[in-house]
């Protein structure tokens, strides 16, 4: 109530007009009335109506913030975020290495960024996990749908359904070793045409279409709520050119991050993006660095590095909160994104608490 | 797209007069700006600036579609999604051939047969579907001067001798071939532009850039200060105007580059590479080129990294021994690294089965 009227979202001209006529708190604004209001500082009843709303509902807004409601602040205690924390689903990209420095996944809430020289397999991580984001909870998947925003025209649908089927499969070989009830129902709906109709693909040409569709993407989230993925794959590429400032870069790639934080928190949705590698020269020598500059490095929370050591592919957890640094090597196969060589297996002979993941081997795997 | 204007963004009249006074005329400039700096320029209260924004945002975003209906969209018409080359073993990995609506990149050495593939590749293009062409007329950009048409009528003629007949045919054939000789980068982007009509007019089905790295390396001398940023720019619009084209009409780019060494010296620096099928010391080479594995600078495909990033298919021909040359899928989104051998012939590209 005693909110200071300059703090106020109205329009500028109208807040220029209200400081001048004198008015310092949101609580005199609402004393006053609308008409007194429109005599006062010369403008029409409808318009003094308007702005007394908006005044009315930001400070609605604001003694239901100091109450501790919902809101754009949050507050609560480290014990009830743990508790959130462990509840919380991790999508499973298949390749239990990865899953492991990861620490189960890759992680609802945050920002994972994806960095790795071209053909290294950023994009079929991608795939992958527009895929795995889908899979049932009683297979220990989040049930998800995914959005795929591609700026470098790389999602190939056959490939998606290639990594789809091998994942309708791998679900129905677990159902057959457990037999379990729920598992065959899951599995009636989780389906090659229903995981792809699942996929929700947005193809940005240039960044201002990307900056546009992050700007409808909270209203698309509503609409479709059981959203738990939003991959944007090639990040770097429509920045990267046709950008004499590069102050104007480093703000528009500032707001983006903060409008996909906000995405991520609010929607329980993992947010991934993949960037390119860019060379650095040194005083001797040349190495890769990723793309959009040091700036760009804080917005992701994760950040794995893909690259090569001479034919193995090598992933490496470079920034995490919680985990430690190290590096895995993966393979991509028909079937996607996997290990290097099979899990071991973990066989209990009272099937109590298996892992919904892991089936037992009964044939070879190739 | 970027360049619309705002009153086709479905804003009001007085509005769009109210920002043109500041210089806001498309919906580019409305989006780069940040929310206080809307509310300055329209006067409208935060929650108006909003909406304006989610007004212009929906006049500018792409269209969704799920992959169901991709699919869907591709089981229609399974044809048109790949140009076989003719080369079969290359043909069954690559899932189908040469994608189409995307960019494909052929990188060598001098000499190893990239102008001979692409003309074999024109030749493809104008083949009625039923014998797995696409029926349609073919830009061939020529940096080089490196096109015969005689040796396009060559490898016509042995390649498909039933079907080419006559000379009826042959000349049929090369009528739908149009080739321009583009010496410089400001006319080979120009060249790109101008392909949005020429597409429609001609029925154009296939677009060859021979090549790309003859032109850029002649006008852009990285060592100058400067001139490697406005080089990666040419090459970013280039590509992202190549993929636009590409992706809209549904047919295959391919262009071709050229081999570099890169900047080491005399270690190999595995974190420079871009993948270990681009580091040809480590794939099979000997005899005519084999002077010694991983001694010497590593050689790369030339153009740097942000352009390895725009090709979504990398083909590398290679020297394998005097007479065999090697093909290499280097990078491709749906085949893994492959090596196969084939020889220049009469007939343009056959392979080899080497028993070793």
């Amino acid at each position: 109530m005693q909110r200071d009227v300059g703090s106020l979202p109205l329009s500028p001209a109208l807040r220029a007009r209200l400081l001048a006529a004198g008015f310092q708190t949101a609580q005199e604004l609402l004393e006053t009335g609308p008409c007194g209001l429109s005599k006062e500082i010369g403008i029409s009843r409808e318009e003094a109506l308007e702005a007394l709303q908006v005044v009315r509902q930001e400070c609605a807004g604001d003694a239901a913030k100091t109450a501790g409601g919902s809101g754009s602040t949050r507050k609560c205690t480290a014990l009830e975020l743990l508790e959130e924390e462990q509840t919380q689903g991790f999508i499973i990209t298949f390749c239990s290495a990865l899953d492991n420095i990861l620490g189960g996944g890759v992680q609802l809430t945050k920002i994972t960024e994806i960095c790795g020289a071209p053909g290294v397999g950023k994009t079929q991580l991608c795939m992958q996990l527009a895929v795995d984001v889908q899979i049932p909870e009683c297979f220990g998947g989040v049930a998800g749908e995914a959005v795929f925003i591609d700026t470098e025209g790389s999602f190939m649908v056959d490939r998606a359904a290639d990594i789809a089927t091998a994942c309708v499969r791998h679900c129905q070989l677990i159902a057959e070793a457990h037999q379990e009830e729920d598992h065959l129902q899951a599995l009636e709906t989780f389906s090659l045409e229903s995981i792809l109709s699942h996929i929700y693909y947005f193809r940005c040409r240039d960044y201002i279409e990307l900056l546009a569709q992050v700007y409808l993407l909270p209203d698309f989230l509503s609409e479709h709520s059981k959203v738990r993925l939003v991959v944007i794959d090639g990040i770097a590429f429509p920045f990267r050119h046709d950008f004499e400032d590069l102050s104007l870069r480093t703000r528009l790639l500032n707001g983006l991050a903060q409008q996909l934080i906000i995405i991520a928190n609010d929607h329980k949705s993992a947010v991934v993006l993949t960037n390119q590698m860019t060379t650095r020269f040194g005083q001797n020598q040349s190495m890769l660095v990723p793309a959009l500059g040091e700036s760009w490095g804080h917005a992701a929370t994760v950040r794995l590095i893909f690259h090569w050591d001479n034919t193995q592919r090598l992933a490496t957890l470079y920034k995490s909160p919680s985990q430690k640094e190290s590096t895995i090597p993966y393979n991509i196969t028909p079937q996607g994104f996997r290990d290097v060589q099979p899990p071991p297996v973990t066989q209990n002979a009272e099937g109590t608490e298996m892992n919904p993941r892991k089936r037992p081997r009964r044939e070879e795997e190739k | 797209m970027a360049t619309k204007k705002l009153r086709r963004a479905k804003l009001s009249q007085e509005l769009c007069e109210r920002l043109s006074r500041y210089q806001i005329t498309t919906c580019q400039d409305f989006l780069c700006l940040s929310l206080l700096e809307l509310m300055k320029v329209t006067g409208e209260s935060y929650r108006n600036v909003q909406k304006l924004l989610r007004k212009v945002s929906l006049a500018c975003a792409p269209k969704m579609q799920t992959a169901y209906e991709m699919k869907v969209r591709r089981s229609i018409n399974p044809s048109a999604a790949f140009l076989p080359t003719s080369l079969h073993s290359l043909d069954k990995v690559l899932h189908g051939g040469i994608p189409c609506g995307s960019l494909t990149e052929l990188t060598s050495p001098p000499g190893c047969g990239k102008t001979q593939f692409c003309i074999t590749m024109s030749v493809l293009a104008t083949l009625p579907v039923s014998m797995g062409g696409l029926d349609g007329a073919v830009i061939y950009i020529d940096t080089e001067s490196a096109f015969s048409a005689e040796r396009l009528i060559e490898i016509a003629g042995n390649r498909f001798p039933t079907y080419f007949d006559s000379d009826e045919k042959l000349f049929c054939m090369t009528r739908s071939i149009h080739l321009y000789r583009e010496l410089t980068c400001d006319s080979v982007l120009k060249r790109i532009k101008s392909l949005e009509e020429e597409i429609i007019s001609k029925k154009i089905k296939l677009i060859i850039i021979d090549s790309v790295a003859s032109v850029v390396r002649k006008e852009f001398d990285t060592k100058l200060q400067g001139n490697l940023a406005e080089r990666s720019n040419f090459l970013a619009r280039g590509a992202s105007l190549l993929k636009y084209v590409a992706e809209e009409f549904s047919i295959p780019v391919i262009l071709t580059n050229q081999i570099t060494t890169s900047l080491s010296n005399g270690l190999a620096i595995p974190a420079d590479l871009v993948s270990p099928a681009h580091d040809l010391s480590l794939s099979e080479v000997t005899g005519a080129s084999g002077s010694g594995k991983k001694e010497s600078a590593c050689v790369t495909a030339a153009l740097g990294n942000t352009w390895s990033h725009s090709v979504n298919t990398r083909l590398i021909l290679q020297y394998h021994d005097l007479l065999t040359r090697q093909i290499v899928i280097a990078k491709s989104p749906v085949a893994p690294f492959s090596t196969f051998f084939y020889t220049v012939e009469k007939s343009g590209l056959v392979l080899q089965v080497i028993h070793s």
